[in-house]
């Protein structure tokens, strides 16, 4: 065999599909480009659509007296609730996203961004609130539960258009699989109602007994609410978690005073808590939610960058009759094979390596939102990295083995793109497992190929070294790789494949 | 001993399938060619001839029968005989996204020539064919004209003892035929051996000092033209015709 013919071959090759706009836009363009524009326009969308959804209206049918009911109890809450009141106000400019974050985060402190939440509000309320605000206790627990109260409070105060229940048109049939459950008292067992939610009329209907108010001032008093929704309509499910919050934030309002009005000490309702301190920083989060992407990403993009160079090589060349003038060179059969193969193991390579690439820079060189950024600190281990990309490379020259044979088999560039598409779900779907979290990595796995590439990146960017997963992983697919090159090599050498035209 | 034959073929046969589908392409072709000839392989569609010249060019492996070239075996030295011909037919193209030059020296390079040898060679087969003007152009934006001078050029870049052209001058204009019969004939001076199938009896006259007609696989006549004359009458097209009514 001449390597010196094999190089010729494949640098002939190089330069030909270089300048074939697919293989660019396959090989470089889309692994470039992809990361950062699904990032960015996923990001984008999850937070416009998350806003969205926070800041829409709801409509709730319900009767006067109990609309009057809800208002005072909410009203009542502020006044007895006024640091968590002026705490949540100087939060309100931010995200829920930051709210939740800020219930996890205990060392988090307010008062660092008071200034800059102060902005978003009107001067004379930001210098109330900043008053307010400094007047805080220390930023415990309590404060965080009652700030995520407040906004529960908010929500139905500020986001709420009320209907009267008589008002209520909803006209024609229930869909199948819609039913009033027979508990629900008579104000709100009424097919109008759940028409009307079904035709997203109203998103749900509220009911509470008129002497709601008056049982509750009794200390044994307890009230039972209902709420009609149907949870299968985001907005309707939306509506039911908010009043939910709403009733269960003035239901401690009132367990509070009830307490307080006992003399019983503070923690008399609370004899046990439990305090949660979450070990991952938000970037291990993120880590391992990119653990499970990067690799069907790797080896979607790798196969990618296999594809067009493969199938332009093997059926373009038959097509363009260019591959029967090289058989009439002096280079054995083998020394093309291998020089063809050559050029689509590179582009496979390149493509995972740029799609890496690619994907390193949108995450820390500020192409993400800023607030999303903000929470990355994405270190992957050297040795994760080196043995990931030692993972790349059997898997590269399996995609291009195997794709080098049907490129070759096929009569056309159009009749290999169809054999080459089943392929393709065959390859790199099975390495999606990764995207399932927190699956245990078991060693009969390891023997599946594709799946077991993706499972090893998986677990050795999250810095779990698993060797013996590893070894038999490198094993089966280099065993593969063999296979499909042994085939790819015979098919070279078959007249009958190689004029098939 | 080496040959003193440029091409040599023996008992050619090639089948292709099995059982029902079995098919004979090539039934029984002997022939040879000598050095300083130009052998005209005739044939109407499907008789054969371009099956019996990918088997002299190593593309086909014989099913049955020998051939050498250059004193080398189709089967048994293929790399031998690759160094040794220049092979043209409608199968075989040039790549599109390449320029002339790139193709040339691409060849060269597999041939093994010195890289100035191949620079040398590209200058020289580029004043014989015309060819300065494109050379450096992308071949998907060259005539069919211009591309087949190329591909005549491609089969000549290394100087071959022999040259195997398969209608090469179909569907081209008066002058790049012309072009292309200058070439054979100043390869039969320098004493190549030219292996020259074709429909157009004009140029078989012109060109050709033996000839071969093969039909249904088998080689129906094997001489010189006068002797295909002498056989069948002056009218080339007649006897060609002639010759295959005779096989039937």
């Amino acid at each position: 065999m001449s390597l010196r013919n094999v190089r010729i071959i494949a640098m002939k090759d190089f330069r030909d599909v270089l300048r074939d706009r697919r293989t660019l836009i396959f090989m470089m363009l889309l692994p470039i480009a992809v990361m950062p524009l699904l990032m960015i326009g996923l990001t984008k969308f999850m937070t416009a659509q998350q806003r969205s959804k926070d800041e829409r209206s709801v409509t709730i049918a319900m009767d006067p007296s109990t609309r009057n009911a809800l208002i005072a109890l909410g009203r009542e809450w502020v006044a007895e609730n006024r640091d968590s009141w002026a705490a949540y106000k100087a939060k309100k400019v931010l995200e829920q996203e930051e709210v939740a974050s800020a219930l996890g985060a205990v060392g988090d402190s307010l008062r660092d961004t008071d200034a800059e939440a102060g902005e978003a509000e009107s001067a004379a309320a930001a210098a109330e609130e900043q008053q307010a605000l400094e007047k805080l206790p220390e930023f415990d627990r309590h404060m965080l539960a009652g700030v995520a109260d407040a906004r529960a409070v908010d929500r139905i105060l500020e986001l709420v258009e009320f209907v009267r229940l008589a008002d209520v048109e909803g006209s024609g049939a229930l869909t199948s699989g819609i039913e009033i459950p027979e508990s629900v008292p008579a104000a709100l067992n009424d097919p109008r109602l759940a028409v009307a939610i079904q035709d997203k009329e109203i998103d749900a209907a509220f009911y509470m007994p008129p002497d709601a108010l008056t049982s509750m001032e009794n200390t044994d008093g307890a009230v039972a609410a209902w709420l009609l929704h149907d949870s299968s309509i985001t907005m309707s499910g939306e509506t039911a978690d908010r009043m939910d919050d709403f009733i269960r934030a003035v239901g401690r309002g009132r367990l509070e005073v009830r307490v307080r009005e006992a003399q019983l000490p503070a923690h008399f309702t609370e004899p046990i808590y439990v305090e949660v301190a979450d070990v991952a920083t938000p970037s291990r989060k993120v880590q391992a939610f990119l653990g499970g992407l990067l690799p069907y990403m790797l080896l979607a993009f790798c196969f990618g960058g296999a594809f067009y160079p493969a199938l332009d090589v093997t059926a373009g060349e038959k097509e363009r009759f260019t591959l029967e003038t090289l058989l009439l060179a002096p280079a054995s059969r083998f020394e093309i094979a291998l020089g063809k193969f050559s050029v689509v193991f590179v582009a496979a390579i390149v493509a995972a390596l740029l799609a890496t690439a690619s994907m390193a820079v949108t995450f820390t060189q500020g192409i993400l939102p800023a607030d999303v950024a903000a929470k990355l600190d994405l270190t992957f281990e050297p040795l994760a990295l080196a043995l990931t990309a030692s993972m790349i490379l059997p898997v590269a020259a399996l995609y291009a083995a195997m794709l080098l044979a049907v490129g070759l088999f096929a009569r056309s560039f159009k009749e290999a793109q169809s054999y080459a598409m089943p392929l393709q779900f065959l390859c790199v779907l099975p390495s999606m497992i990764s995207l399932i979290p927190d699956l245990e990595t078991e060693s009969y796995l390891a023997w599946i190929p594709f799946v077991n590439i993706s499972l090893l990146i998986k677990e050795l960017l999250k810095g779990n070294y698993l060797w013996e997963f590893y070894v038999i992983t490198i094993v089966s697919t280099l065993l593969l790789t063999i296979a499909a090159l042994f085939f790819a090599a015979t098919m070279f050498k078959r007249e009958s494949v190689l004029l098939r035209t | 001993m080496t040959s003193p034959l440029a091409v040599e073929a023996r008992g050619l046969a090639k089948t292709y399938g099995r059982g029902k589908n079995r098919t004979e392409a090539v039934k029984d072709v002997t022939l040879d060619c000598r050095p300083g000839e130009v052998f005209g392989l005739l044939g109407p569609n499907g008789a054969g001839k371009t099956t019996t010249l990918r088997m002299l060019s190593t593309v086909l492996a014989p099913s049955a029968g020998s051939a050498q070239i250059a004193g080398r075996d189709v089967v048994a030295d293929p790399d031998g005989v690759r160094s040794a011909i220049g092979f043209l037919s409608g199968n075989t193209g040039l790549a599109p996204r390449l320029t002339p030059r790139e193709v040339l020296t691409y060849f060269g390079n597999l041939y093994a020539l010195p890289r100035r040898d191949i620079v040398a060679r590209i200058e020289e087969l580029a004043k014989l064919f015309d060819m300065e003007g494109f050379l450096d152009r992308r071949c998907d934006k060259l005539s069919s004209g211009m591309k087949q001078k190329v591909n005549v050029a491609r089969t000549a870049i290394h100087d071959p003892e022999v040259l195997i052209l398969d209608e090469p001058t179909v569907g081209l204009d008066v002058l790049a035929s012309r072009t292309i019969v200058e070439f054979v004939r100043d390869c039969r001076e320098r004493g190549r051996c030219v292996i020259f199938s074709t429909h157009i009896m004009g140029e078989v006259s012109r060109l050709c000092d033996r000839l071969a007609i093969i039909h249904k696989g088998r080689v129906q006549f094997l001489g010189t033209l006068a002797e295909l004359r002498a056989a069948h009458g002056d009218d080339l097209e007649e006897a060609f015709v002639a010759v295959l009514e005779q096989s039937r």
